[in-house]
Parts: structure tokens; C-alpha cells; sequence
């Protein structure tokens, strides 16, 4: 009995302490967010052209935070700047961009109104002239964080040789109340000519996320419906086909911001109202045209109308012949007066002047101007700056309609921070889609060059203006970059029901994004801001804590053994070594 | 250095209790013994007013202060000073003078208390990279509250130990004694009904629990002079 106890006491006692350790570890494991301040945001986009990287190459931050206002020459390595869009400089950005400052991160600070949650504002078109200065400093600063044209030039404007990286993570945020106050702080903070370290304390950022991956195979969706024709004479396939096609998907600075109000969310409107429109037409075999109609919801748009290219190719020779010609629409959403056709063909085609003739005959009813711009496609360019140069490098013929004079560059005008809803002008989109209605009717209708209004006001056939307001305000509140877009995200389900209800026939088509692009994840995270204590104020409490508790034992031993005794304390050490020896 | 921050606000919490036993003669005569058991008693005590808590109190949502509630909260705080008595009078010590058994046993009164109430925030708060007073400020209110825990074992020791005490000093006794024992209660209602800051609640606490401890020495020296 006496022998069996310990062996039995220490097993108990392993036991224990397994069942310590295993607390200890579940207690360890405990870690609760309790940051004064969490603010959501978007992340830099990030990705490959054919290998060269682009954008915001990290996603991890752990950095004290720093304003603009730091004292000149500090070594910026472990800060994140916060940069107030309001207090931008511009060129401080480019300089520091080209010239591979290091920087802890960026974190911009976008006013509410380029927020997709931002609806109030909608209602009122009216602009402020600080709003549009916000809006083109804005639009500069993006284009030079991410568009390859933009990069290089600013490369070559400040003669760096290496090449540009931004090797720190840069993150998108809106005002809000908490991070002004934040910033406030640390602008005050900055002031005294320090910026925040681990020894001096101050506010950290952390944003903790796993390493971007890359997407894997992004696919891109390509939806279109048919609205066919009148059959004479039972052979359908003779109809000629005309064909309206817009490009939905985006791509911009922030891939969790990028709505694309206007490019091309315009064009999806105007689309979908279009195919409305018709439908009602259609539906009356009085009223049916002797032409098939097309609508194609293309993606892709922003990577060379990759989508359009890999739409046309499924089709076969017959069906690609028989389209009489497309209309492309792209960016019709905050024009005044004038509207551009651009084509690729010279102008003297005969096709090309009978569909400029109808298009400015109408415009000229509606009194505003359509211009016409030709451009040369080069087949050995892989760039594709329109939507219809994809159409005629088919050699079929079209035309994008657009507000846009020029064509942009590649992944300009594709859904950037600031096209959001509250630049979006309604009425421009009406007048759009009257515009294409009107000169598509007359067209299937043989009207040409006569004053007939069929979509006329406050007829049965009048554009509905609260259809085109609230897909618009849908399409303004979906990010829709392709990459990050499932083949069954619920945006692309609501265009194809929203197709198959004007159309007879609709058809999804799936494809893998050609591989010159690579996209990586990690899009949108949430900063935490805490304030932290300097090692500086830790060593200072230990001390004082260390003392504290000195004084206090002091005390104790005089107060109950007498000052003696406290003395003894110090001697007794020698004196037990002089026992032992 | 946010473990460091825990480390400090550790040695703050604990440290006291460790520095008293170390530095007064209750190391010499081993009454670590006691100490634990007090600490035993403790807990007991704290799962008996849990449970009454639990059975005789509303569920308040809101942080308002509710006379009834706290005259509950307050007579079932009394059940501490009955667990105090236990420890002092019916556990079985070691032959140990009336001078070292209450401090012992506010000792690990105080300890346990500390551990019970203040190990756990301290862990999953002081370690975060959040910096606020509010720990600092908590191991301040422990020191308190261990000077507090003392004051009232050598109150209730006077009260039930000791016999030949002086007639005058019994009424004091008795009125610190429920001072002390009431404590809890008078930060509660300064905290929500006077609605007190934290860091002023803990220098009031600091200062009272100083005030009694010198109140309650003073008779402590009273009553022993008679008999020595």
C-alpha cells in the first residue's frame, strides 16, 4: 500500500499537469479584438501583365501610423501614411511612387461621397466645384497607382531607372468620424517633429490578412438574348441580325469599390432598357421587325474586350455574317451635349455613313450632337481600346456609341473610385437610350430620314426613366471585376433573368480569361487602430513598480521586526556561505 | 511589449501580497498553511454568494442604481464577513499567535480574491496592443483590497478571538468592522449612482482602505495593551 501510493500520486500528478498545460494553451489561445477603432478597407489591386507586377504588391500591415505632416528627411520604413484625399499632393505621391521610397503603407482617406453606400447624394446631380476638384485629384492619383501607361510615364518624367513597385501594402478607407479623430491625433503628434515609433508610442495600425493568392483561372461570363425577327417565307436564318452589346464587368484602383456608375454601367442600363423596349414591340406580331435583335452582356471589357473576342469566336460563319452590324455602348452616362461613334472603318464606308445618317438625324431631333471617330485598328497590336474593334477584326461591322472622345488607355475607364453613382447622370442615359432606340427602330422599321418619333414621350413605349434609376442604382453597389466575380454570383443570375424577361432565347456562355492577366486576392480587410503604449512608458512603470514594491517591503520589515532586522536581511547571505564553509 | 505591459500590471496585482508575507514574520512561522486554507474558504464563500446572487437578484440591463437591489447586494456581501469568521474560528491551525493567523488569513483572502476577479481580464486584456490605464488602475484597487481584507480579519479576530478586550472599544470595532465589510456596496453606489470614474473610485478606495488599516492598528495596539 505504502509502496503503490506514489507511484499512484505521480500519475495523478502527470495527469495534472497535462490538464495544466492544456489549459494554459486554451488560455493563450484567447485573443479578443479590442482595438479602439476598426475601419474597413479596400485594398490596392494587385496584378500581373505577363509576369510584370502591378499594384499594391503586400497586404499585412503592422506599422505606426504617420500623417503628411511629418518632419522632412525621417525614415518613413515602419510608418503608414495617411493621406486625407483632401490634403493630397500630388507629385509628393508620384515622387515618392517612381522613386522607391520605402514607406510602411498608405492609406488614403477618400471623402463619403465616392463611398458605394453613398445614396443621398444621388438624388442631387448638382456638383460643387470642390467635388469635382476631389474627383480629378482623385483620378489622378489612380491612374498613377495603377495603370501601366501612367507608371511609366511618371517613371520617365522623374528619370528613375528601377523599375516601380509599390512594396508596401496601400489601402482605401472613407471618412468617418473615428479616423479623423485618429488622424487629429496624429497630425498633433507629428507636429512636435517625431513621428511615432515603438519608443515614443502613438496609434498602430494592423491589418492582418493571409498572403494574396493568386486567382486561379479567373472565368468571365458572357450572357446574350435574342429577340428574333418576323418569318417570311419560313426561313429564319435569312434575317439579318443587328446586334446591341455592352460590356458589364470592371476593373479598378479598388477591386471592392469598383462599380463602374458610368463605364460601363451606363451601357448595361441603356442596354437592358433597350431590350425592354423591343420587347414590347416584339411581342405584337403587327409590330415585329424583319430583323432578329442581339443584346450580348459581354465581360472582360477592361482586358481588351477579351469576353467580346471569345463571345464572337463561338459563333459560326453564318451567324457572324448575318449580323447586319452592332452597336456597341460604352460610357453614356455623364455627357452633356455631344456623343462620340467611334469606328474603324473610314468614314465613307457605306454602312458606316448610313449608320452615322441615322444616329445624327435623331440626335438632331433630340438636339444634341453625335460626332464620328475613326481609328485604324492595327491587328499586330494586342491592344483593344474599343468594344466594335473586336466586332471588325471579324469584319463585321460596328460602331461604340460614347462620351468619351478618346479612346483610354488600357485599364483607364473601367470602373475607377471615382465613377460612382453621384456622377452619374440619369437623363444623359435617357437621352442615350432614346437616341439608339429611335435610329435601331427607324433602321428595322425602314423609317430613315423621316420625323416619326416611336419611343415617344408619354407613350406606351416611353423610356421608362425608374427602371434605368434603380439599375443603375444596382449596378452602382456592385463591384464587378471579373476576377473576382463566381460564375454564379448572384449579379450575373440577376442579368440573365432580367434578359430572359425581355428576350425569347438567352444563352451564358463561361470562359477562362486569357492568361496574359493575373489577379490576386485579399481585396477588401478591416484596419484595426490601436493605441499603444512606448517600451519607453513600460521600463518606466516597471521601475516604479519595482521601487514601489521595495519600499513596501522596507516598510513591512520595519514596522513588524524593527530596522535590525532589515540590515540583517543583507548581511545574512555572507554569513550562511561562512556556515557552509 | 505587450506581455511586458501584463508582466508589470501582474507585479502590481500580485506583487504586494507576496512582498507582505515575505516581509512580515508570517514567513518565519510558516503560516503559508493558513493562508491557503483562508484561500479555500474564500472560494467556498464566493461560490456560496454566487449562487445567491443568482437566486435573489434581477438581472439588470442597464447600469442604474437600484437601492432594493444593492440593500440585497450588500446583505449577501455580508455572507463574506460569515466566511472570515469561519476561517478565523473554526479551522484547525497550527499552533499560531492571534497576531499572525488574521493576517494570514486576510492574506489569502485578499490573494484569492485577486485571482479570482482580476487573473482573467488581466490576461486577455493587458496583452492586447490596446494600451489603457484601466489594468494599471486595477492593481491598484488589489492593493486596496488586500490593505482592506487585513484590516477586516484583524477587526473580526478582535471580535470573536479575543476576549478581554476594553468595553469603550467594542461599539468602534463593530461600526469598522461594518464599514469595512460594506465596502463593495459604497464603490458600487459611488461608481453608478454617483457615477464615479474609475480612477477616482480607486483613489477613494485607496485612500479608505489606508484610513481604516490605521484605524483598525490603533485598536488592534488598544486592545493588546490590557492583556500584555
Amino acid at each position: 500500500m505504502a509502496q503503490a501510493k506514489p507511484g499512484g500520486e505521480r500519475q495523478v500528478l502527470e495527469s495534472m499537469y497535462s490538464m495544466i498545460a492544456l489549459v494554459f494553451i486554451l488560455v493563450a489561445c484567447v485573443e479578443l479584438c479590442d482595438a479602439a477603432t476598426v475601419v474597413d478597407v479596400y485594398r490596392l489591386i494587385q496584378y500581373d501583365i505577363s509576369g510584370a507586377p502591378f499594384g499594391s504588391r503586400l497586404a499585412n500591415l503592422n506599422h505606426h501610423a504617420g500623417s503628411l505632416h511629418f518632419a522632412p528627411g525621417s525614415d518613413l520604413s515602419r510608418t503608414v501614411l495617411i493621406i486625407p484625399l483632401r490634403e493630397l499632393n500630388i507629385s509628393f505621391v508620384k515622387e515618392y511612387i517612381t522613386q522607391n521610397q520605402p514607406l510602411g503603407g498608405l492609406l488614403f482617406l477618400l471623402p463619403q461621397i465616392f463611398s458605394i453606400e453613398n445614396r443621398e447624394r444621388a438624388k442631387s446631380n448638382h456638383q460643387t466645384d470642390g467635388e469635382e476638384l476631389l474627383k480629378n485629384d482623385l483620378a489622378e492619383l489612380e491612374n498613377y497607382l495603377y495603370i501601366p501607361r501612367y507608371l511609366i510615364s511618371a517613371q520617365q518624367e522623374f528619370g528613375s531607372s528601377s523599375y516601380l513597385l509599390l512594396l508596401y501594402p496601400v489601402y482605401f478607407a472613407f471618412e468617418d468620424d473615428d479616423i479623423e479623430a485618429v488622424l487629429a491625433d496624429v497630425k498633433r503628434n507629428d507636429a512636435t517633429g517625431q513621428l511615432a515609433t515603438a519608443t515614443t508610442g502613438g496609434y498602430k495600425f494592423v491589418v492582418s490578412v493571409p498572403e494574396p493568392k493568386k486567382r486561379a483561372s479567373p472565368t468571365i461570363t458572357n450572357i446574350q438574348g435574342w429577340l428574333s425577327g418576323l418569318k417570311t417565307d419560313g426561313d429564319a436564318n435569312q434575317l439579318p441580325t443587328i446586334a446591341v452589346v455592352a460590356s458589364y464587368d470592371t476593373f479598378g484602383a479598388a477591386p471592392a469599390l469598383s462599380v463602374g456608375s458610368d463605364s460601363n454601367g451606363s451601357g448595361v442600363v441603356a442596354l437592358l432598357e433597350i431590350a425592354r423596349l423591343f420587347s414590347v414591340l416584339y411581342s405584337n406580331p403587327k409590330t415585329r421587325g424583319r430583323y432578329n435583335l442581339l443584346f450580348g452582356l459581354t465581360s472582360g471589357g477592361p482586358y481588351n474586350y477579351n469576353g467580346t473576342h471569345k463571345w464572337l469566336r463561338s459563333f459560326d460563319q453564318r451567324q457572324r455574317e448575318s449580323i447586319d452590324y452592332a452597336i456597341c455602348l460604352n460610357s453614356i452616362g455623364s455627357w452633356d451635349n455631344d456623343l462620340w461613334i467611334h469606328v474603324s472603318k473610314p468614314p465613307e464606308n457605306a454602312y458606316i455613313k448610313q449608320i452615322f445618317e441615322g444616329f445624327s438625324n435623331v440626335a438632331e431631333e433630340l438636339g444634341v450632337k453625335v460626332g464620328l471617330k475613326h481609328k485604324k485598328i492595327n491587328i499586330s497590336n494586342p491592344r483593344v481600346a474599343w468594344e466594335h474593334e473586336q466586332f471588325s477584326r471579324l469584319r463585321v461591322t460596328a460602331a461604340t456609341l460614347s462620351e468619351l472622345s478618346v479612346a483610354p488607355e488600357l485599364l483607364e475607364s473601367t470602373g475607377s473610385l471615382v465613377d460612382g453613382r453621384p456622377f452619374v447622370n440619369e437623363a444623359a442615359i435617357i437621352k442615350s437610350v432614346k437616341l439608339v432606340a429611335e435610329s435601331l427602330a427607324r433602321h428595322i422599321y425602314g423609317h430613315e430620314g423621316k420625323n416619326v418619333q416611336i419611343f415617344a414621350d408619354n407613350s406606351s413605349l416611353a423610356v421608362n426613366p425608374s427602371y434605368i434609376k434603380s439599375w443603375l442604382d444596382l449596378l452602382s453597389q456592385t463591384p464587378r471585376v471579373a476576377p473576382f466575380l463566381s460564375k454564379n454570383d448572384p449579379f450575373v443570375l440577376a442579368l440573365k433573368k432580367e434578359l430572359e424577361d425581355h428576350t425569347d432565347e438567352v444563352n451564358v456562355q463561361h470562359e477562362v480569361l486569357d492568361g496574359m492577366f493575373t489577379f490576386y486576392d485579399s481585396t477588401r480587410a478591416s484596419l484595426n487602430v490601436y493605441q499603444v503604449a512606448s517600451v519607453t512608458f513600460d521600463l518606466l512603470l516597471l521601475l516604479v513598480l519595482g521601487s514601489y514594491l521595495i519600499v513596501l517591503f522596507s516598510f513591512l520589515v520595519i514596522t513588524t521586526r524593527g530596522l535590525d532586522d532589515l540590515i540583517s536581511l543583507f548581511r545574512r547571505p555572507p554569513s550562511r556561505k561562512v556556515k557552509t564553509a | 511589449m505587450t506581455v511586458f505591459h501584463f508582466f508589470n500590471c501582474a507585479i502590481l496585482t500580485f506583487g504586494p501580497h507576496a512582498v507582505y508575507y515575505s516581509a512580515t514574520p508570517l514567513s518565519e512561522y510558516d503560516t503559508l498553511g493558513t493562508s491557503v486554507k483562508a484561500a479555500l474558504v474564500y472560494l467556498g464563500t464566493a461560490l456560496v454568494k454566487l449562487v445567491c446572487l443568482a437566486t435573489f437578484l434581477k438581472v439588470s440591463d442597464n447600469e442604474s442604481f437600484d437601492p432594493y437591489q444593492e440593500f440585497l447586494k450588500a446583505l449577501i456581501g455580508f455572507i463574506d464577513v460569515a466566511g472570515l469568521y469561519f476561517a478565523l474560528t473554526q479551522l484547525t491551525h497550527r499552533n499560531i499567535s492571534q497576531n499572525h493567523k488574521f493576517q494570514a488569513v486576510g492574506l489569502g483572502w485578499a490573494f484569492a480574491d485577486s485571482v479570482l476577479h482580476r487573473l482573467a481580464p488581466l490576461w486577455v486584456g493587458a496583452r492586447g496592443l490596446e494600451f489603457t490605464w484601466d489594468y494599471i488602475l486595477q492593481g491598484l484597487e488589489a492593493n486596496a483590497n488586500l490593505v482592506l481584507s487585513i484590516s477586516l480579519a484583524a477587526l473580526g479576530s478582535l471580535m470573536w478571538l479575543r476576549k478581554n478586550k476594553p468595553k469603550t472599544l467594542i461599539p468602534i470595532i463593530y461600526t469598522c468592522a461594518g464599514i469595512v465589510a460594506t465596502m463593495p456596496s459604497i464603490t458600487s453606489y459611488l461608481r453608478r449612482g454617483l457615477g464615479w470614474h474609475f480612477p477616482e473610485v480607486v483613489g477613494f478606495q485607496l485612500f479608505t482602505s489606508l484610513v481604516m488599516a490605521f484605524i483598525s492598528w490603533q485598536l488592534f495596539a488598544a486592545c493588546q495593551r490590557p492583556s500584555a
